[in-house]
């Protein structure tokens, strides 16, 4: 079935977040206008004005009502998700690279880069606060000891967050007790460009620049797959419904213009979750894809690529009736 | 305790010392008597006492160093005395200035062996190095040999024993890999940029790792023409490997060897080093040929890197490796083995000589010669070692010539590149000779486009080139039936730049292999002249066919490419078997099979009787099979066993938390998706906006 092609976009997209019911699709990219886009027919909804930079992630809470957006612009912002106005804003000193709701929704979390002499730094508001009230929680990293932060999530129950470091370490913070680093893994070698978590919250999986994805136990980050690939993978997601993952990414951005299409690999591979093996391919991307997230039903899937453009993917017939023999 | 015992020894000795010197002071020691006493009696012999001094005295054998005797001189009598005396005086003096010479005489003619002595030991050891074995005429080889040794070799003690016997290095059968039972191929492997180097066994399933060493080799890898030796190279030389184990079996020791070559028999290998080691005096040359058997330098040569010896191979070795044949300046140095020494003493000159290759059948090499003001250019046909030209061809307006043997030594193809008539364009053809046939007929095929490749079927009659422009090449394939050269067929609009045939012949490969071109794989049948299949391999780099023909690899090596480093698996009718990534693979090679041993009837019969070998051949595959289809699925049904554990703990942790969740959502249970994308009706609403009435001016 040919995919929807979201066109909407001036520049190449950054991170793409499916709603909780999964009929809304949030894209944000490198032009400073985050969109939201109905799945069923890739009709774009509306967009969130006011950035004046890239605009590194979005998320949005389990109701649908509120959206958040983490930029370079060195701004977080919360947004109606109706009406698309601005419910409050971040400054901060160096660009906001992840953001995200905790599982209840009133809590959110962002991460800065380490810019302009400023060390990253790990934020959590409780947004039932007056606007400008102090962080619930925030703690600055010491990049002698630890790299920075380059994506971040909550853990199950609102216990802990994970995030993802540029040496391809991830940590544990405990926020109970106020940003104690409970532990670190690193089994990926390079930079951990997305986290993402299975629909029961007690699985991990990466995306490195390593050219490989990895499976983690969310609570313990025991190392339980890997899914080598040839090309950096910048995105990774698992299937809510089959044991599958897919992934996405290829030849550097920067590398692109000297490299013809198809040695680029710009393909999203779907994976088989526990034999490792690659099982399919999807074509479409000129650009590296640099986001990548199931529809919650798992019927479809949506990629966002360094080329602008999103695209939504139903699965034929024939994704459901394959089996792997065993 | 140590210290006053040190002082006190220091001042012992200091004391008598200083007694004699205040007694010479004090002039008050007596003037010594050193006269003996007229009885005594010398208890101390001259050798014992001046044993240094009686070294230096002259000595009758002094200067018998720099003697030389030489055997095998021709017997001459008094007449030509003089004559054979400027010859072995030419001879004798390049090694040094001779001091004097001897030829002892027996009524009236000499006895067959001369006495020189040269100035300096030197020239004399020099000497039995360079002459020892040179030949003055058919019947007059030297034998040179220092006076000394002479000498050395009558005084051998009486309980000289002879050296004990060493026991026989036994290297094992070197050829053990033709008697793998499923007849599967070796090959290695360098990857890791360099760092590993491994041999697979290409087995059913997926290659299977043989051995795998590290830093084995410093920069490449070669197999000799057989299969028995891997040659890996280092700053100190070449080592070469072989036998079940792969241990060392012979090292050549050659500082900052390059290059190397095996005699197409196993038995030589001539290497090659840019550097030249001043220090070491001439005893370190360019270009070394080695026995390989022995490990022992056959002979050295000089190489001239400037102009004629930019080549490699330098030296070619006949198939058999009886000659090595060396081009220089004018003139093709044909030597011969074991004695390395230049066939009749002479190199051929051959003015102008440009390119030489030995036939890989038969005792003669062709070799051309390109044009030179009114001379047009020539191809030659010269047996060796009679040197009687076999044929010769002038060819006019000629700007290149490649030589391109018949496998199997039946034909002679010379493409000839020519400018036309403005001189612009280059335009080839070919001239097949038949080498067989009396007189050797020569065969024109016009092309009347340049020739970008070609290649003879390693097997049989046929040829393949590919000629025209990029993009729009096309392949041409030939065969030469009872001396008549037939057109089999012609595929247009190729972008193929190589040309790579089964070395059981039929079946071609067709590939681009720059980076302009399309890696485009292309498996042609030459009995039916069809594409079987094609494929695309991305910035494939090089191309190896295993050594039965059965399969096919395609490499993007490291050494070319940075990413993408892998080697795919065809079968020969082009299908892709399998794609193996490798970290930095630099280079892959097969390793080499001799000839097979069976005779032409008997593969004759093996040929009819096909089908019955192939049931049981057929029969194995699918056993095989199966047995890897069962392995792997009982792998994936363990590890789905272990996951479906983990997802039981995990699905019971989810449950146990559910109440927790839920109160996080304000007591909305959010568990299970609730969207239906069936529910949802798309309807389509037309909402007026705005209406405008423009009125159209009538223009009257």
């Amino acid at each position: 079935m040919r995919p929807l092609m979201l066109q909407g976009h001036e520049r190449a997209i950054t991170q793409i977040r499916y709603n909780r019911e999964g009929d809304l699709l949030f894209t944000v990219a490198k032009d400073a206008t985050p969109n939201v886009w109905y799945t069923i027919n890739g009709e774009r909804l509306g967009t969130y004005d006011g950035h004046r930079g890239t605009v590194w992630s979005v998320d949005v809470n389990w109701d649908s009502t509120k959206v958040l957006t983490g930029a370079a612009d060195l701004s977080c912002k919360l947004w109606d998700c109706e009406t698309g106005k601005v419910i409050n804003t971040w400054d901060t000193k160096s660009s906001v690279r992840s953001s995200n709701f905790s599982y209840c929704g009133n809590m959110i979390n962002f991460t800065t880069d380490r810019q302009m002499k400023h060390e990253p730094k790990i934020c959590i508001y409780d947004i039932r606060e007056p606007s400008d009230s102090e962080p619930a929680l925030s703690f600055v990293i010491d990049t002698k000891e630890m790299s920075k932060p380059m994506c971040s999530l909550w853990g199950a129950l609102n216990e802990y967050l994970i995030t993802g470091h540029d040496d391809g370490t991830m940590a544990h913070w405990d926020l109970k007790v106020g940003g104690e680093l409970l532990h670190s893994v690193r089994e990926h070698t390079a930079l951990i460009k997305d986290m993402q978590l299975s629909s029961d919250q007690m699985m991990l999986i990466t995306a490195s620049k390593d050219k490989t994805a990895k499976l983690f136990d969310a609570p313990s980050l025991n190392l339980m797959k890997t899914y080598k690939t040839d090309r950096p993978v910048n995105s990774a997601a698992i299937s809510p419904i089959r044991d599958h993952v897919v992934l996405g990414g290829g030849q550097e951005a920067m590398d692109v213009t000297t490299s013809n299409l198809k040695e680029g690999k710009f393909d999203a591979r779907f994976f088989h979750l526990v034999f490792e093996e690659e099982f399919g391919r999807v074509k479409g991307h000129f650009g590296p894809i640099n986001s990548l997230a199931f529809h919650p039903n798992g019927n479809s899937y949506s990629s966002g690529g360094e080329d602008g453009f999103v695209r939504v993917h139903q699965f034929d017939e024939s994704y459901f009736d394959f089996q792997f023999e065993c | 305790m140590v210290t006053s015992m040190d002082g006190e020894q220091d001042w012992e000795d200091v004391k008598p010392r200083k007694k004699r010197q205040d007694d010479i002071i004090n002039g008050s020691e007596e003037e010594p008597d050193f006269s003996d006493p007229e009885d005594f009696e010398e208890d101390v012999s001259d050798s014992e006492f001046l044993a240094d001094v009686l070294e230096k005295k002259p000595k009758e054998a002094d200067g018998i160093d720099a003697v030389i005797v030489v055997d095998n001189v021709p017997v001459v009598g008094e007449e030509r005395l003089g004559k054979l005396k400027i010859v072995i005086t030419k001879i004798f003096s390049k090694f040094g200035k001779i001091h004097s010479d001897y030829y002892p005489e027996f009524e009236g003619k000499t006895k067959g062996y001369i006495f020189i002595e040269y100035e300096q030991d030197k020239s004399a050891k020099d000497a039995v190095k360079g002459a020892d074995g040179y030949k003055l005429d058919k019947s007059h080889a030297f034998r040179v040999n220092l006076f000394s040794d002479f000498e050395k070799y009558k005084n051998v003690t009486e309980n000289w024993t002879p050296p004990e016997k060493q026991p026989l290095k036994d290297v094992g059968n070197l050829y053990y890999f033709l008697e793998d039972e499923d007849c599967n191929n070796q090959f290695s492997v360098i990857y890791e940029g360099g760092v590993k180097t491994g041999i697979f066994l290409n087995t059913a399933a997926e290659p299977s790792l043989l051995e795998q060493r590290e830093r084995w080799t410093e920069t490449y890898t070669r197999w000799s023409p057989k299969g028995a030796y891997l040659a890996t190279f280092h700053a100190k030389g070449i080592a070469l490997w072989g036998g079940e184990k792969f241990r060392q079996i012979q090292r050549f020791t050659h500082p900052g060897v390059q290059l190397i070559d095996f005699s197409p028999c196993e038995r030589y290998l001539v290497t090659f080093s840019p550097m030249q080691d001043p220090s070491r005096g001439d005893d370190i040359q360019a270009i070394t040929v080695w026995e390989i058997f022995t490990g022992l330098k056959k002979r050295s040569f000089h190489a001239d890197m400037s102009g004629e010896d930019r080549q490699w191979p330098i030296f070619k070795t006949k198939y058999d490796g009886k000659y090595f044949a060396r081009k220089a300046k004018g003139v093709l140095s044909v030597y011969e083995t074991p004695s390395m020494g230049l066939v009749d003493k002479k190199s051929i000159a051959i003015d102008g000589i440009s390119e030489f290759f030995w036939s890989p059948a038969d005792n003669m090499l062709a070799f051309w010669i390109p044009e030179n003001n009114q001379i047009p250019a020539r191809v030659t046909i010269l047996a060796i070692p009679s040197k009687k030209e076999v044929r010769v061809k002038n060819l006019f307006n000629v700007s290149d010539i490649r030589l391109n043997w018949h496998k199997q030594g039946k034909f002679l193809c010379v493409k000839v590149d020519r400018y036309n008539k403005a001189k612009k364009a280059n335009i080839s053809n070919f001239e097949i000779f038949h080498i067989m046939e009396k007189q050797v007929p020569v065969d024109i095929v016009e092309l009347k486009e340049q020739v970008i490749a070609f290649a003879w079927e390693p097997t049989g009659n046929k040829f393949c080139c590919l000629h025209g422009e990029a993009p729009r090449i096309s392949a041409m394939f030939f065969e030469i039936k009872g001396g008549k050269i037939e057109h089999l067929g012609t595929m247009e609009k190729k972008q193929a730049t190589h040309i790579f045939w089964s070395p059981a012949g039929q079946f071609v490969l067709l590939v681009g292999l720059n980076s302009f071109s399309s890696s485009q794989l292309e498996f042609i049948d030459t009995a039916d002249m069809t594409v079987m299949n094609s494929g695309e391999h991305h910035m494939v780099s090089d191309v190896e066919w295993d050594p039965t023909g059965r399969y096919l690899v395609s490499i993007v090596s490291w050494w070319e490419h940075k990413i993408d480093n892998a080697y795919w698996v065809w079968s020969f009718q082009g299908r892709l078997m399998r794609k193996y990534p490798m970290e930095q693979l630099c280079q892959l090679l097969w390793r080499p099979k001799p000839k097979s041993i069976l005779s032409a009837d008997h593969i004759k019969k093996i040929r009819k009787n096909h089908k019955s070998f192939s049931k049981i051949f057929e029969a194995k595959d699918r056993l095989l099979q199966s047995r890897v289809s069962k392995e792997i699925i009982d792998k994936r049904r363990s590890l789905m066993e272990e996951f479906t554990n983990y997802r039981k703990h995990c699905n019971e942790v989810y449950q146990h938390t559910t109440p927790y969740r839920r109160e996080l959502r304000n007591g909305v249970m959010t568990d299970e998706v609730d969207y239906q994308a069936e529910d949802l009706d798309e309807v389509t609403v037309e909402i007026l906006i705005e209406e405008e009435e423009t009125i159209l001016n009538d223009k009257e």
